[in-house]
């Protein structure tokens, strides 16, 4: 008797020809051995400029400054003191909160905004792209002054409130307040979480919403089991630069925020410019670095550090 | 080869058994839609009837406006006129999430962010239907598509043949009343496609769903399809078995656009009704075909011989028409001849190599024949 392969068997070795998936291979030796010398301008860069003033900075956080100036005797001198005062503590934790809201406002301004992008035609997607990038051709220095003008006593908000009636005395939180310098914050940042935003909904395959709705998914289920995940890289890597510039932030709350709204930016730089005391400003440099990136590594361990830095899923 | 690779398809699907319909209501039932995008009028008084549990084909070049009836069918685009009924009720206001239709789309849109299980389950969670009942679904639809080695993988790691399957049984697993089939295997290499076209009818036979399949190639429609509708510009010109249309077209577009035939324009002679014998002067010469739609005498028509059914003789007085051969081309299992009438119109002629035709040389005058029965005549 002749046997005749079954169907099954003529699929096998297809299927499984086909199935050797292509690794990907990490470790491939470049083209030209050369190339890597291209960058080594950058590496001497980074090390000139990156790497020594962090060690240097490191190293100065345990020398002592003085009125007579800095002696390089090292102690714990300017750790003790941070940890004795509970202002310093206060300051550090309330930059991270102003960080963490900042970072959520920004993400609930921007996601739908991105998705509004994503979703026009290519034409009109380019017009609106322009638009939303010229407010940041300007500085950001001008962009924070300008609230001054808008939210001041006698600014344009509280003029036209008081025009209309609606109000007898101007309102006095509106500026030098942590509103404020929520406002300038998100104002100022909002484009690094629109934009990583927008390109992972703009990559997004429109027949994958179709294939959901086909499926039966409401509108809201759409979006929670296929636009939200497939979103994800985008949000991360936009919370991540946005929380890590406002961390940093401290222009925008000393133009905007006032004595109440001071950032742990603000006493860094008191140290280094004011109280000439660059040790203890070394010290508060180095804690704060520490401190963010032990954050960042946190929120690393629940995301995976590949999708916050190369917004890979 | 092409027009070989299409007798085959065609005994294969005629012989098939007819789908176990009841007598009684279509389970699809399109009505007079038409569709128009701003100034385009994409579809034009589109009607007709999809049998429960056929295997139903749109068949038509692209941009016939197939595809647009056929997401007009899923919910994605709603008619601007006319109306479509799924199992007897209307769903011209029903959204693509509550038809009871469910789509393979063509590039397959799978989730990539889930397994393939996960993808499959979807419409069934969508649904809430308890988790239990998921699992012994998603592993049955698994090996309906024969693909339960492979679970637990990922999207991405799969063929294109593998997605293809797991796109179909994550339509399938919601035991649609209509499955829809947008060129599922367009995007699929030749070997794999011949492959799984003898997939899709087996799975289609296992479930008995009805399933609506568009596509361009013509070869793929007349092997899988218990009936065929063949589109142009937003028309359907023609709905019929698959041997129906390739025997008895009713328009020259159908017949242009399914097999290799030649056309010979003339004027009727006499009139005659559908499918009777109809006398056309060709060059004054009398030809005689059957009427593909009824004809009045001197209306300009074509008479449509398929290359197969052309036949050349030998001896030249015997033939209703004389030539000379130009060319012969053996393509394995048949010689394709081409002849040059004394008019100055080539006709071919395609015949098995074990007839007559493959004794032929370049330069011989011959007769050409046919069987009158095998000659369809066509409005042109």
């Amino acid at each position: 008797m002749v046997r005749t392969p079954t169907q099954d068997q003529l699929l096998q070795p297809l299927d499984q020809a086909a199935f050797r998936a292509p690794v990907k291979r990490l470790d491939a030796k470049p083209l030209f051995p050369l190339v890597s010398l291209l960058a080594l301008p950058a590496a001497i860069w980074l090390a000139l400029f990156t790497l020594a003033p962090l060690l240097l900075t490191v190293v100065m956080s345990f020398w002592k400054s003085t009125i007579f100036g800095t002696t390089t005797t090292l102690s714990w001198d300017n750790y003790q003191r941070f940890f004795s005062d509970p202002l310093y503590g206060r300051v550090l934790l309330k930059t991270l909160r102003v960080a963490v809201l900042t970072t959520i406002f920004c993400l609930i301004v921007s996601y739908p905004v991105a998705w509004y992008l994503a979703s026009q035609n290519v034409a009109k997607k380019a017009v609106l792209l322009v638009a939303v990038f010229i407010p940041f051709w300007v500085s950001y220095i001008i962009r924070t002054f300008v609230w001054l003008p808008i939210l001041g006593r006698t600014g344009v908000i509280n003029q036209f409130l008081q025009y209309l009636g609606l109000i007898d005395a101007p309102i006095n939180w509106l500026l030098y307040s942590e509103f404020t310098l929520y406002i300038g914050l998100i104002y100022v940042y909002l484009l690094y979480m629109l934009l990583p935003i927008f390109l992972s909904l703009d990559k997004l395959d429109r027949k994958l919403l179709e294939a959901a709705s086909d499926l039966g998914a409401s509108p809201f289920q759409m979006f929670m089991r296929v636009v939200l995940p497939l979103s994800t890289p985008g949000i991360i890597s936009g919370s991540v630069m946005v929380f890590l510039l406002s961390c940093g932030a401290y222009v925008t709350p000393q133009i905007l925020g006032g004595p109440s709204a001071i950032m742990f930016g603000n006493l860094i730089a008191e140290q280094f410019i004011g109280a000439s005391n660059w040790a203890f400003g070394a010290m508060l440099s180095v804690i704060f670095i520490v401190v963010v990136l032990l954050v960042l590594a946190l929120i690393g361990k629940k995301a995976g550090m590949q999708k916050i830095f190369l917004g890979q899923g | 080869m092409k027009s070989t690779a299409m007798y085959k398809s065609e005994y294969s699907s005629s012989e098939r058994a007819a789908p176990a319909s009841s007598p009684s209501a279509p389970m699809v039932c399109v009505d007079g839609v038409n569709k128009w995008f701003g100034q385009d009028q994409v579809l034009r008084n589109i009607s007709v009837e999809i049998k429960d549990g056929e295997f139903f084909s749109l068949l038509g070049p692209s941009g016939c406006g197939k595809t647009t009836l056929m997401r007009i069918i899923a919910g994605f685009e709603f008619p601007t006129e006319g109306t479509i009924l799924i199992d007897q009720r209307s769903v011209v206001d029903v959204p693509a999430s509550r038809r009871p239709t469910n789509m393979v789309f063509q590039h397959f849109a799978l989730f990539p962010h889930m397994s393939i299980e996960k993808n499959i389950a979807f419409g069934l969670e969508m649904k809430r239907v308890p988790r239990s009942t998921i699992a012994t679904k998603v592993k049955e639809a698994l090996a309906l598509v024969r693909l339960e080695k492979f679970s637990g993988r990922k999207i991405d790691e799969l063929s294109g043949g593998q997605k293809q399957r797991v796109a179909i049984a994550r339509a399938l697993v919601n035991e649609p009343k209509v499955l829809l089939l947008d060129e599922p295997l367009g995007a699929l290499d030749l070997q794999l496609r011949l492959q799984m076209q003898g997939e899709l009818a087996r799975i289609q036979r296992a479930t008995g769903s009805t399933f609506i399949f568009v596509t361009h190639d013509q070869a793929e429609a007349m092997t899988m399809s218990d009936r065929i509708a063949v589109m142009d510009r937003g028309e359907i010109l023609q709905v019929g078995t698959p041997r129906d249309i390739y025997e008895r077209p009713t328009h020259r577009f159908v017949a242009e656009f399914i097999g290799h035939s030649n056309f010979f324009e003339g004027v009727v002679c006499a009139g005659a009704s559908i499918n009777e014998y109809c006398p056309v002067s060709y060059d004054g010469v009398e030809l005689v075909g059957r009427g593909a739609v009824p004809l009045e005498v001197g209306t300009k028509v074509a008479v449509m011989v398929r290359y197969e059914n052309l036949q050349l003789l030998a001896a030249p007085e015997n033939g209703r028409l004389v030539g000379n051969v130009t060319n012969k081309i053996f393509t394995g299992p048949t010689v394709r001849t081409d002849v040059l009438l004394a008019n100055g119109k080539t006709v071919t002629s395609e015949q098995p190599v074990s007839s007559d035709a493959v004794n032929l040389g370049v330069g011989q005058a011959v007769g050409i024949h046919w069987t009158a029965a095998n000659a369809v005549v066509l409005n042109s």
